[in-house]
C-alpha cells in the first residue's frame, strides 16, 4: 500500500483551514500542509497540527454502551437502535412529540445536521437546535434584523484589502490564528487597526489603538463612537439615504454619549474613543470583526446591531475590505444554521413559524404534518428537561453539562430525563448522565460538506475507518429514524447534500462534484452560480432594499459586582484549546502546554488578597465555586478576573442571565469572588 | 539558510512547537517565549556560521554542512558540551543532543515556515525588515497619520 494525501477540513475552528490526511494501511500517519487553500494558505495553528492525536486516542467510544448500574455495558448496534427507539417512542407515545428535544451538532457536517434537524421535525418536535445558541445566536438574530443575512459579509482573505480593522470582542489571534496572516498583510498596506477588549492579548499585540473598556458596556462604546461621527459629520449622508432607514432615530439615541460619558461607562480615556471613531469612519475601507466577546452577553443582539449600526452610518458595506465579521467559533456552526438545525429556523432560516415554511417542507419532505415553531432553544431545553416538560432527548457531539452556564443546575436537568442518548466519540461529561451512548466518527473518518464561517462550503473527504463499530454520524441519525419507522435512505453524503440543493435556496448550486477540489461561498442558488463572497453589494434582502438601522439603549450586564462578590470574571478561550476541550484535552501535545485551571488576575487585585503567582485559589459565585491556581498579570485591569472555558470548572460559576431575544446566556460577565485556599 | 523571525508578528500561538514536535517524532526544537504580556519570541537554532556546538563536539555529531549546523546521531554521545557551549540555549540534550534541522528531507521545507498563522517565520534574512520599511513608506505617503 502506498501513502494517500486526503484532503479534509480541519475539525476545530470556524476559520475552515484545509489539510491533508496522509493514511497508509488504513491508517492515518501525519499531516501535510495544503499551501493553495485560500484562508490558510498551508497555515495551521496549534490545534490543527494536534489534530491527529484524538484519532486513536484509547478514550474514543468504540461500541454502543447502555448504562449498567453505575457503570456501561457494551451492546450491540440493533440492541442500541431498539433501546433508542423505545426510548424516544415511548416519551412520544406518552407524553407527545414535543416532550422529546434534539441537539444537533455544529462539529458535525452540513449533512448530518440536515438529517438531525429532519429527524426531529419529522418526528413532530420543534424542538431542536445546536450550540450556536451558547456563541452566535445574537448574530443570527441581530444580522437578520438590520442587514438581512447573518454570517460574515466579506471573506477572510478580503482583510487584507481592508485600511482600518476594528475587532471588538475577539481574541482572534488565539482562536481564529490564520486570521491575523490576513490583518497582518492590511497593515503593512498601512491599515490601522483598533481592538476593544476588556484584556490585553495577542490580538491587541497588533492594535494601534487599543481599548480595554470594562467588561460589558459594548453598546456604550459602539454609541460613543456613533455620537463622534454623526457630531463630527463623518457619515457617509448617500449611503444612509439610499441604502439604510432609521438613522435619526439613532442619531437621537446615541446624542447623549458624548466621548466624556461613554468613558465614564466603558473606562476608556476620551481620547481613544474619538480617534477610533474618526479611524473607522473615515478610511476608505473599514471592517468590524468581533466574536464571543460581542454576542455572550445579556444584551447580545443589541451589541450585535450597534455594530451594524456603525458601518451603516459610514457606508462600510458592500465593498472589497468593509463589512460587519462575526468570527464563528465551530467547524461548522455557519452550517448547522444554514441547515435548520435552530430552534426558530427550518433549512435556510425560513422562519418555522411562517405557514409557508412549513407548506414547503411538508412537500419537500413528503410529510402530513410538521411542527411549526420557534421551539426550545438549547438552554431552554435543559430548563425544560428540568421541570419536565421534555421527557426524553438524543444530543449529538455537544456537551451542554459541560458547556452550558450554571453548569451542575445543566447536569441536575438532564439527570432527570426518562431517557438520554448521546452520540459523540469520547464519553463526555454529558455521555455520563445518558442511558444509551453511540459512537460517532471524526471528521477524517467520515465524508461531508462543512461551512466555515466566511459562508465557504468545503468538502471534506473520508481518510480512515472509524475505530471499532463507531460509525459515521449520517448512518447513525439514519439508523434511528428507520427504527422508529420513517424512511431515511441516503447511501452516501452526496445524497443527503442532493436534497439540501433542492430544500436550502443559498446551497442551490452547492453540487457535490463542484466541491471537487474547490469550494464554493453561499449564497450560491444555481448549478451555475460562482458563489457570492461579498453580500450587499446590491442592497439588501429585506423591505424596499434597505438595511435597518436598529437604535439600542446601552443596559448594563445582568450582575454587577458587589460586597460578597467583588470582582467581575469575564471567560474566554486560549491558543491550544478549544471549547469544553473533550478532545484538547485528550490531545497531549496540547494539553501538556496548558493543563490546568487557572484564574487571571491583576497584580494589585492579587497582593490585596495576598495571593501569588501560581497560588492555589478558590473562585466562587453565587452558583458554585471552584478551584483553580492564579496567573498574575497586567493584562486585565483592576476588579477583573479571567478563566479560560475549556476546563470543567469554570462554567459552574457563568451566569445563566440570557439575552431576552437570542437566548444566549451572559458567560461574558458575572460577579465573583476569590479566596486563598488555606 | 536558516528560519528567520518578524518579532512584528508572532501572535505566540505555538503553533510552530505543535508542528516542529510532530514532523520530529514528539521532540521539538523550536520553543516560544513571552516577554510578560507584551510579546512573544519563537527561538531556535541560528545556523552559526562559527557555531560553537560544533566547535566544542568532540565526535564530530554536530558540523557544518554548508550554512546548516548539522547533527549525526549516530556520533552523538550526549555528553551535553554543545548544550553549555550554545548561547542561545536551543541546544539541549536528554539522552542525545536535540536541535533544529531545518526540516531536513521535507521536500516543502521547515513545517515552522509553512504552518505559522502569522507569517512571522520566513526563510527570507530580509522579510521583517522590507515590512518594516514598507509600513515606513506608507505612513509617511499618509502624513504619519494613524
Amino acid at each position: 500500500m502506498t501513502k494517500v494525501l486526503v484532503p479534509t477540513v480541519c475539525p476545530y475552528c470556524g476559520a475552515g483551514c484545509g489539510f491533508y490526511v496522509a493514511a497508509e494501511r488504513e491508517r492515518a500517519i501525519g499531516i501535510e500542509y495544503m499551501s493553495d487553500h485560500p484562508v490558510s494558505q498551508g497555515a495551521l495553528c496549534a490545534k490543527g497540527n494536534a489534530a491527529l492525536e484524538i484519532l486513536y486516542h484509547p478514550d474514543r467510544l468504540t461500541s454502543p454502551l447502555k448504562r449498567k448500574g453505575e457503570g456501561w455495558a457494551r451492546i450491540s448496534w440493533p440492541e442500541a437502535l431498539d433501546l433508542v427507539a423505545k426510548g424516544l417512542g415511548q416519551a412520544r407515545k406518552k407524553h407527545g412529540p414535543r416532550s422529546l428535544a434534539f441537539l444537533s451538532s455544529s462539529k458535525c457536517s452540513n449533512e448530518d445536521n440536515y438529517l438531525m434537524q429532519k429527524l426531529a421535525r419529522l418526528l413532530g418536535s420543534p424542538h431542536i437546535d445546536n450550540c450556536a445558541r451558547l456563541c452566535h445566536a445574537p448574530s443570527v438574530v441581530g444580522l437578520n434584523k438590520t442587514l438581512g443575512a447573518a454570517g460574515m459579509t466579506n471573506p477572510i482573505p478580503d482583510i487584507a484589502s481592508s485600511r482600518c480593522i476594528f475587532i471588538i470582542g475577539s481574541n482572534l489571534a488565539e482562536n481564529h490564528p490564520v486570521i491575523s496572516r490576513w490583518i497582518h498583510r492590511a497593515k503593512d498596506r498601512g491599515a490601522t487597526v483598533i481592538v476593544a477588549d476588556p484584556r490585553a492579548t495577542p490580538t491587541s499585540w497588533m492594535a494601534d489603538v487599543f481599548l480595554q473598556l470594562e467588561p460589558g458596556t459594548d453598546v456604550a462604546l459602539l454609541n460613543g463612537m456613533a455620537q463622534v461621527i454623526i457630531n463630527e459629520g463623518l457619515i457617509d449622508r448617500e449611503y444612509i439615504g439610499l441604502k439604510t432607514k432609521g438613522f435619526e432615530a439613532l442619531a437621537l439615541e446615541v446624542k447623549d454619549f458624548t466621548p466624556q460619558r461613554t468613558a465614564e461607562i466603558t473606562g476608556i480615556a476620551p481620547e481613544d474613543i474619538v480617534r477610533a471613531a474618526r479611524a473607522y469612519a473615515t478610511s476608505p475601507a473599514s471592517a468590524v470583526l468581533y466574536s464571543m466577546g460581542i454576542t455572550q452577553h445579556s444584551t447580545g443582539t443589541d451589541n450585535v446591531q450597534a455594530i451594524s449600526n456603525l458601518a451603516l452610518i459610514c457606508g462600510q458595506m458592500g465593498r472589497p475590505g468593509t463589512g460587519v465579521m462575526p468570527l464563528r467559533g465551530q467547524n461548522n456552526v455557519q452550517g448547522a444554521c444554514d441547515m435548520g438545525a435552530l430552534a426558530e429556523f427550518y433549512p435556510g432560516y425560513k422562519r418555522a413559524s411562517d405557514p409557508a415554511t412549513l407548506k414547503f417542507f411538508r412537500a419537500a419532505w413528503k410529510a402530513e404534518d410538521l411542527p411549526p415553531g420557534p421551539g426550545l432553544t438549547a438552554t431552554e431545553m435543559i430548563e425544560a428537561a428540568g421541570s419536565g416538560e421534555i421527557r426524553a432527548m438524543y444530543i449529538m457531539g455537544e456537551d451542554p453539562a459541560n458547556s452550558d452556564p450554571c453548569s451542575e443546575h445543566a447536569r441536575r436537568s438532564l439527570e432527570s430525563l426518562d431517557f438520554l442518548v448521546v452520540q459523540d466519540i469520547f464519553m463526555t461529561a454529558t455521555a455520563q448522565l445518558a442511558d444509551v451512548v453511540l459512537p460517532g466518527a471524526v471528521w477524517a473518518e467520515k465524508e461531508g460538506s462543512y461551512t466555515n464561517t466566511e459562508r465557504r462550503v468545503q468538502w471534506s473527504h473520508k481518510a480512515i475507518e472509524p475505530p471499532g463499530e463507531a460509525r459515521s454520524d449520517r448512518e447513525i441519525i439514519c439508523d434511528v429514524a428507520r427504527s422508529l419507522g420513517l424512511q431515511f435512505d441516503y447511501p452516501d453524503a452526496a445524497s443527503v447534500l442532493e436534497e439540501i440543493n433542492r430544500t436550502v435556496p443559498q446551497y442551490g448550486g452547492v453540487l457535490r462534484e463542484r466541491l471537487e477540489g474547490s469550494s464554493l461561498v453561499w449564497p450560491c442558488p444555481t448549478a451555475d452560480h460562482p458563489g457570492t463572497p461579498i453580500l450587499h453589494s446590491m442592497g439588501f434582502s429585506l423591505a424596499e432594499g434597505r438595511a435597518s438601522i436598529v437604535p439600542v439603549p446601552f443596559s448594563p450586564a445582568a450582575e454587577a459586582a458587589s460586597g460578597d462578590h467583588p470582582f467581575i470574571l469575564t471567560t474566554g478561550r486560549l491558543a491550544v484549546h478549544h471549547n469544553a476541550g473533550s478532545m484538547t484535552r485528550r490531545s497531549p501535545s496540547l494539553i501538556s502546554r496548558e493543563p490546568d485551571l487557572y484564574v487571571e488576575m491583576n497584580r494589585e487585585d492579587a497582593a490585596a488578597l495576598d495571593v501569588e503567582d501560581g497560588d492555589e485559589v478558590r473562585v466562587a459565585t453565587v452558583r458554585g465555586e471552584t478551584a483553580a491556581y492564579a496567573r498574575l498579570t497586567d493584562r486585565l485591569k483592576k476588579g477583573v478576573v479571567f478563566m479560560p472555558i475549556h476546563f470543567p470548572g469554570t462554567n459552574i460559576l457563568t451566569t445563566d442571565a440570557t439575552d431576552p431575544e437570542a437566548r444566549i446566556p451572559e458567560f461574558k460577565v458575572c460577579a465573583c469572588n476569590v479566596f486563598r485556599r488555606d | 539558510m536558516a528560519v528567520y523571525i518578524d518579532i512584528n508578528r508572532c501572535i505566540g500561538c505555538r503553533s510552530c512547537e505543535v508542528a516542529c514536535q510532530r514532523v520530529h517524532g514528539g521532540h521539538g526544537h523550536i520553543n516560544v517565549h513571552y516577554v510578560r504580556e507584551y510579546a512573544a519570541v519563537p527561538v531556535l537554532c541560528h545556523h552559526c556560521q562559527e557555531a560553537g556546538c560544533t566547535m566544542v563536539c568532540f565526535t564530530g555529531a554536530l558540523y557544518k554542512e554548508g550554512e546548516r549546523t548539522a547533527f549525526d546521531v549516530e556520533k552523538c554521545t550526549g555528553c551535553g558540551l554543545c548544550a553549555l557551549a550554545c548561547p542561545f540555549g536551543v541546544v539541549w540534550t536528554d539522552k542525545i543532543a536535540h536541535k533544529c534541522d531545518l526540516c531536513q528531507g521535507r521536500e516543502a521545507g521547515p513545517a515552522c515556515i509553512a504552518t505559522c498563522p502569522a507569517n512571522a517565520l520566513s526563510d527570507d534574512f530580509d522579510l521583517a525588515t522590507r515590512r518594516a520599511r514598507e509600513r515606513t513608506v506608507r505612513a509617511a505617503a499618509v502624513g504619519g497619520k494613524r
